[in-house]
């Protein structure tokens, strides 16, 4: 009996031991959770530190810059031009300091989780070229060799949050020029494919350099925050170390992918992958006659090999040329043969001249309705005036998405398949907008009243400036929405029709469109028109371009409301 | 022709006779100076009438195009043609535009002789305009060669239907279009020699021949052979193929054989043009080296008789020398050795050009002297730039010297005043900056702001048939080409190591002190060190414009006291306030004025001791 008391008490004891053993374990257990944890604190604790002193770095960078022109230009506050070149590094700077605040904010919203998707439709063409448009010209700062390769897109209207999409794009391309040394390589490629019916639509991104990449070491660290490639290479470049983590944190919330590679000196590869919903379909029938020739004038092969792919894509039939001289001997001999192409596409580059002079030559040869398209990786902003007055009709962005350019050269060709537009096209109708032809030679108020008849703008005509200003005088309030008035003209001329008329007390008399349509060429002539009260000078003949293209500038599509 | 057209005609050389600045023997600077004045009156007077005779008689036609008869067309057309032909150039711009109305009319009415026709005269317009552009860098000349070149490629397009046309007058249109697509110069030698090439494939191909029998074949093709040949000029030694070089070498060998033939049945030397391009082609193809080829070009420019005015001689004192200094320039080792050869080769050119009679109707002059100043080698101790291109100032460009030099004075006066107040206004010029004593500071400013005045416009040069022979106001096309004077001057002054710092007042003083305005773009004024002075001349020289010089083309005229008040409002956006606020200072303003007009006179003077004296 003691034996079994014995044999008890020491199987107690034992289970006691192993409960200790166990309580051992588990308090082992949680001291190195614990040490885990004040471990990952600590790291946490050093980001953070690193963080605000490279912070406090960043920010001081640009507020130091922010200060320092402020007083640069306070002392030179009489110095107009030296004062405007501060008020822009200031700007620069500020916007900058802006950028920096924002990646924090997001990061925080992020962090407590009130950062909210939305889901509207966009275009991937828009997209695209927006971020283009961002991101070309600091790759051309620094004689990077950046390409944007677009692959098949199978539904290019998609439902997300564009805003952060683009966000998410222009991240990481930024961070490839800005890793990436002078005259770098970077490779951009996007696909959107439909995995199975009318599933979700498969977004595929990458960009591929041949920057400084990264050591694994980093690699692991890439998507925490605050964590930044320290490196004699980099010490230059700006940034909080938020951007990376900002767009991981993104696309895990749009459900998506991001994978990475990358070897130190070698360059980096960033993947993203995501699903998005496609939108509804609203896109009509494309009004482009099956197998019509396009001449595609384009010394690069690349680009000229992608722009034939589109065409082919909408059963058209592309004809190649590479210089300006052989796109205009082929349109000569089109036009002799009665066999004009249904549009002439002017690329990026020629071999022999600037492709805006080949489009001024052609509009002359080739007419006022040939449809002269730009495709063009230029920022349209920047060269619709220039493009416009060479008598370019329509102009398409690169990237080069084949619906763009399809929907574009259908609806130049009369068809157009509803809500997609890009540039000005030119055979817009202007029905319901009113004309003044003040022309007194009756085979030239013919031929203006023709060719303006042609776009629907309503034309009235008087034969003199006297007459011209009795009929502006009777007319309503913005009754007529421009007024073409030829200068040496019987009873009343021109410059005088025009005062007499800006001299009315009525309040459409200083605002209504004043054209001088004269032979009267020289720069003097221009100046008094302008004196007058005109607004712009057109030669004489008419350049049926010139006429199409004021209308354009100055009236609205579809008439008066 | 009608009579408007006759007059305007007879307009043109009256004008370009009063402007020559001629001296006859033994008049006093006085009388010379009254006598310029007068002429200028005159000059001006004639202008006005030929805008009157332009706007009451041409433009009415031009607006009523379209209803125009046979007859007045045919008469536009031989106008067009005493305004720019093979012997003289007129007035090329009124040409083009007459050209560019009839091609309009000719496409409404879908004629296609008409509209080859207009396309090549057209071509040819703008070929001339072109050759302006001699020197400048390929993308300024670019649009220009452009537009010339595809009105050629367009009116070649129709040689495939060759067979279809009908008269032999509209195949030698499109026939020598296809010749003149290769005029101008091109990004790469080949493909103008490729041009070529196909050309004469085309002219000699017998079927063609036979088709049009009634057209001069031989000059067709001797004329191309003669392009083929010319085209060595513009060629760099790595850039030919082999099969580009014999196609050149048989080209130069025919033109030079039948040149020796002609010489020899008129008992005359073979001519320096075509002799070149013979040695030239032997060199190219490494049969004779660099040293030979530039011994027998000092060989051909010394047998050009200075003594005749003949398109040969003209080719051998001018444009050879251009040909020879470029190779110098690409090769400047050989240049001490050639030191004397390269000045007494300057100085017999100016010498020549000084006694050249009837010099301003020559084109091709121009043409060379514009190839002579953008090819000029400085070399140690001999003519400095500067003054070589002073010479052709006062000699060919007479009003814009006065000009210019009126702004040097201006300049000078605006610098003196403010350096008086200011001394340290102009450090941001590191030669100003490093001079520690005052008055040679002092000096040194006012130096460079008389050199920068007297340099400005230089490019000017290149235009000289748009600022020294105006015969009316410009058109809109021929402001745009203006405008190229002030890239144009920047690349002459820049190339040359006693010019180059005025070149940034060459190139920024149509800029907008704001930036937000004017040309070219490539002066960024804040990125210019030498940007105060480059204000003070742009604001000089816009006060000088508008009160004397540019009221002949632009129509544009003010007062003095008209001109201050519209430079003040335009203070801070076109014109530095720090500069507009000395022309309210009454006193500093009637200072200015005075400079301008001291200046004009010194011009007057030199124009005077340089003027070519007409024997009685």
């Amino acid at each position: 009996m003691e034996n079994m008391d014995n044999i008890s008490a020491v199987g107690t004891a034992l289970q006691r031991l192993e409960a200790l053993e166990r309580d051992n374990e588990a308090l082992r257990a949680a001291n190195e959770d614990l040490e885990e944890a004040l471990r990952a604190a600590e790291a946490a604790n050093q980001a953070k530190s690193r963080f605000l002193s490279s912070m406090s770095h960043d920010i001081r960078t640009p507020m130091n810059a922010i200060m320092g022109m402020t007083s640069i230009g306070l002392s030179h506050i009489d110095e107009k031009a030296r004062v405007q070149d501060c008020l822009s590094k200031i700007q620069t700077a500020s916007a900058h300091l802006m950028s920096l605040v924002n990646d924090v904010l997001d990061m925080s919203r992020i962090d407590s989780g009130r950062l909210t998707l939305s889901e509207e439709p966009f275009s991937l063409a828009d997209l695209v070229h927006d971020i283009a448009v961002i991101v070309l010209p600091q790759a051309r700062q620094k004689n990077q060799e950046l390409q944007i390769e677009i692959g098949r897109i199978e539904e290019e209207v998609l439902l997300g949050d564009e805003l952060r999409l683009r966000q998410i794009l222009v991240n990481i391309i930024g961070n490839a020029v800005k890793y990436t040394q002078e005259g770098g390589a970077i490779q951009v490629s996007l696909t959107a494919q439909r995995t199975a019916g009318e599933g979700p639509v498969e977004l595929a991104f990458s960009c591929r350099d041949n920057g400084i990449g990264m050591s694994p070491a980093f690699l692991e660290k890439i998507f925490i925050p605050f964590e930044r490639v320290r490196s004699a290479a980099v010490s230059k470049i700006e940034g909080t170390g938020l951007g990376m983590s900002i767009v991981k944190s993104l696309v895990d919330r749009m459900g998506g992918q991001i994978t990475v590679e990358s070897r130190e000196g070698e360059g980096s590869c960033f993947r993203v992958e995501l699903a998005l919903p496609a939108a509804p379909r609203s896109r009509g029938r494309l009004a482009l006659p099956e197998g019509a020739v396009v001449l595609v004038a384009e010394s690069g092969e690349e680009r000229a090999r992608r722009i034939g792919e589109c065409l082919a894509e909408g059963g058209l039939t592309p004809v190649r040329t590479r210089t300006g001289m052989a796109s205009v001997t082929w349109l000569t001999e089109a036009q002799y043969e009665e066999r004009l192409p249904c549009a002439l596409l002017l690329g990026q580059e020629l071999e022999d001249m600037p492709v805006l002079e080949v489009a001024a030559h052609v509009r002359q040869l080739a007419g006022r309705e040939f449809p002269i398209v730009l495709v063009s990786e230029d920022d349209w902003a920047q060269i619709e005036y220039r493009a416009t007055r060479a008598g370019v009709s329509a102009f398409v962005p690169c990237p080069l998405f084949s619906s763009r350019l399809l929907d574009t050269l259908s609806e130049l060709m009369g068809g157009g398949r509803g809500n997609q537009s890009a540039g000005g096209e030119l055979n817009a109708d202007y029905s319901g907008s009113r004309v003044l032809l003040v022309e007194d030679n009756e085979l030239n108020q013919e031929i203006a009243v023709e060719l303006l008849g042609l776009t629907g703008v309503q034309v009235e005509v008087a034969g003199d400036g006297a007459q011209a200003v009795d009929m502006f005088a009777a007319a309503p309030a913005d009754y007529y929405d421009l007024i073409f008035m030829d200068v040496q003209m019987p009873v009343m001329n021109g410059y005088e029709a025009t005062r007499r008329i800006r001299q009315m007390d009525r309040e459409d008399a200083g605002r209504v469109w004043i054209v001088a349509m004269t032979a009267n060429a020289f720069v003097e002539d221009v100046r008094l028109s302008r004196e007058a009260g005109m607004n712009e000078h057109v030669s004489k003949p008419v350049d049926l371009e010139r006429l199409q293209e004021i209308l354009r500038a100055q009236l609205k599509p579809g008439g008066r409301e | 022709m009608q009579l408007y057209q006759q007059e305007y005609i007879a307009n043109l050389r009256r004008i370009a006779v009063l402007t020559a600045r001629k001296k006859p023997e033994g008049l006093p600077f006085a009388d010379y100076e009254a006598r310029m004045d007068r002429d200028g009156e005159q000059a001006e007077a004639l202008v006005r009438r030929n805008m009157e005779l332009l706007r009451g008689e041409l433009f009415p036609v031009l607006d009523n195009l379209f209803q125009a008869d046979r007859e007045t067309l045919e008469e536009l057309e031989a106008f067009a043609a005493e305004l720019l032909n093979a012997r003289e150039e007129q007035d090329a711009g009124l040409f083009c535009q007459i050209y560019r109305a009839l091609l309009s009319l000719a496409r409404q009415k879908d004629d296609q002789g008409g509209m080859i026709r207009s396309l090549y005269w057209l071509g040819i317009g703008r070929n001339s305009l072109c050759s302006c552009l001699v020197g400048l860098e390929l993308e300024l000349s670019e649009p220009y060669m452009t537009a010339m070149r595809l009105c050629f490629t367009e009116a070649a397009a129709y040689l495939k239907y060759y067979d279809e046309i009908e008269d032999d007058q509209t195949r030698g249109y499109i026939l020598r279009s296809r010749a003149n697509m290769a005029l101008g110069a091109f990004k790469s030698p080949g493909e103008k020699v490729a041009l070529v090439r196909r050309t004469l494939q085309i002219l000699q191909d017998q079927e063609y021949q036979a088709k049009a029998p009634g057209l001069p074949w031989e000059r067709f093709i001797y004329m191309t052979h003669q392009h083929m040949a010319a085209s060595i000029s513009y060629s760099k030694e790595k850039v030919l193929t082999p099969k580009d070089m014999t196609d050149i070498m048989e080209s130069v060998y025919i033109v030079y054989q039948r040149r020796i033939q002609e010489a020899e049945a008129n008992w005359e030397q073979p001519p320096v043009r075509w002799a070149f391009p013979y040695y030239a082609i032997e060199y190219y193809c490494g049969i004779s080296r660099l040293d030979r080829l530039l011994t027998k070009m000092e060989d051909l420019m010394d047998a050009a008789d200075p003594a005749a005015f003949t398109e040969d001689s003209m080719y051998g004192l001018i444009s050879l020398p251009a040909f020879y200094c470029q190779y110098l320039q690409q090769y400047p080792e050989r240049i001490p050795e050639r030191r004397e050869y390269v000045e007494s080769l300057y100085r017999r050119a100016l010498d020549y050009v000084e006694s050249f009679p009837g010099d301003l109707e020559n084109e091709s002059l121009f043409r060379y002297l514009r190839q002579l100043s953008h090819t000029f080698v400085e070399t140690e101790g001999g003519m400095p730039y500067g003054a070589f291109m002073q010479k052709l100032l006062i000699r060919f460009a007479p009003e814009i010297y006065v000009h210019s030099l009126a702004v040097g004075e201006a300049a000078r006066a605006l610098c003196g005043l403010i350096v008086e107040e200011e001394p340290d206004y102009f450090d941001d010029i590191e030669a100003v900056r490093v001079l520690a004593d005052p008055e040679e500071k002092r000096q040194a400013i006012l130096d460079y702001a008389a050199g920068c005045g007297v340099f400005h416009d230089v490019g000017k040069i290149n235009f000289m048939n748009l600022y020294a022979r105006t015969a009316r106001q410009w058109f809109d096309e021929e402001y745009e080409m203006a405008r190229l004077h002030a890239p144009a001057g920047n690349s002459l002054l820049a190339a040359r190591p006693s010019t180059s710092r005025y070149a940034p007042a060459a190139l920024g003083h149509h800029v907008w002190y704001d930036g937000s305005r004017g040309y070219p773009a490539a002066y960024r004024r804040l990125e210019c060190p030498e940007r105060q002075m480059v204000d003070i001349i742009s604001l000089v020289d816009w006060l000088e414009n508008v009160t004397h010089t540019a009221r002949l083309y632009t129509g544009i005229e003010r007062t003095y006291r008209q001109a201050v008040r519209d430079a003040v409002d335009q203070e801070g956006r076109r014109f530095s306030p720090l500069l507009t606020v000395r022309l309210q200072d009454g006193p500093a303003a009637a200072r200015i004025e005075q400079a301008f007009e001291e200046g004009r006179r010194r011009a007057r003077r030199q124009i005077y001791e340089a003027a070519p004296v007409e024997k009685r």
